[in-house]
């Protein structure tokens, strides 16, 4: 009995490392040369959606240091989206419309 | 008697308007919006507003987030192209002519003549290797 606790115990630690964390995805819009929202909190391995409602493009980007990316110029009704790999603050701009900025806190 | 004053000062006022008007017009210096020096400081406008995060200040192809792509943005004041192919890169991203795709289509965001004025800068930089306006 005594052994088959000394089994489980380190046997249940591992699976509970091995599970993964359950990843949410968050939507944020871009509508009238705005994102939808100013902030997005989120965690890492959540991902996050920009979906164009606008009738032009958008090219949606971040230099941060946490995580950089670029999702190129997409068009109405077209989604692009990046997964969080890093904690820290991400700032989101949109290299067509310099005014665009919105962050990404992401938390472990 | 003090209607008549009144009408004569009326009178009087509107002539010393319309000759101050008259004044105005002679010493006015026509508006440079047509010349081609006034079409480069606008594009320069535009470049430092839209193009200057891939293109740096400078044209140099060192912007700011110039250090994400491969190729590198170009390096405008090297530019082998002429004014009809940079206003179709313009107008459709890199994409539309066959080059990178890191080059978004601005002809949906610029006008005609911001798109015209951003060539006339274009222009000036490859010829004098120094950002104008």
């Amino acid at each position: 009995m005594n052994s088959r606790i000394r089994f489980l115990v380190p046997a249940l630690m591992l699976l509970s490392t091995a599970l993964p964390v359950h990843a949410d995805n968050h939507t944020v819009s871009q509508v009238k040369k705005s994102f939808s929202v100013p902030v997005v909190k989120a965690k890492i391995g959540d991902t996050i959606e920009f979906r164009n409602d606008d009738d032009f493009a958008h090219n949606v980007f971040s230099l941060s240091d946490s995580q950089s990316f670029d999702l190129g110029s997409y068009k109405k009704g077209e989604v692009r989206s990046v997964k969080l790999a890093t904690e820290g603050v991400i700032e989101v701009e949109c290299a067509i419309h310099p005014d665009m900025k919105m962050k990404i806190e992401v938390k472990k | 008697m003090t209607l008549t004053r009144l009408v004569v000062a009326a009178v009087l006022a509107m002539s010393a308007v319309a000759m101050a008007t008259d004044g105005a017009t002679d010493e006015t210096v026509p508006a440079p919006r047509d010349t081609q020096a006034a079409s480069v400081v606008r594009g320069g406008i535009v470049y430092r507003t839209y193009c200057v995060l891939c293109h740096g200040a400078e044209g140099r192809g060192d912007g700011r987030a110039a250090k994400m792509y491969t190729p590198k943005p170009a390096n405008l004041t090297e530019s082998p192209f002429n004014d009809v192919y940079k206003e179709l890169i313009i107008r459709r991203g890199g994409t539309g002519v066959g080059r990178s795709a890191y080059m978004p289509p601005w002809g949906d965001e610029l006008s005609d003549e911001q798109i015209h004025d951003l060539v006339s800068f274009l222009r000036e930089l490859r010829k004098t290797g120094q950002p104008a306006g």
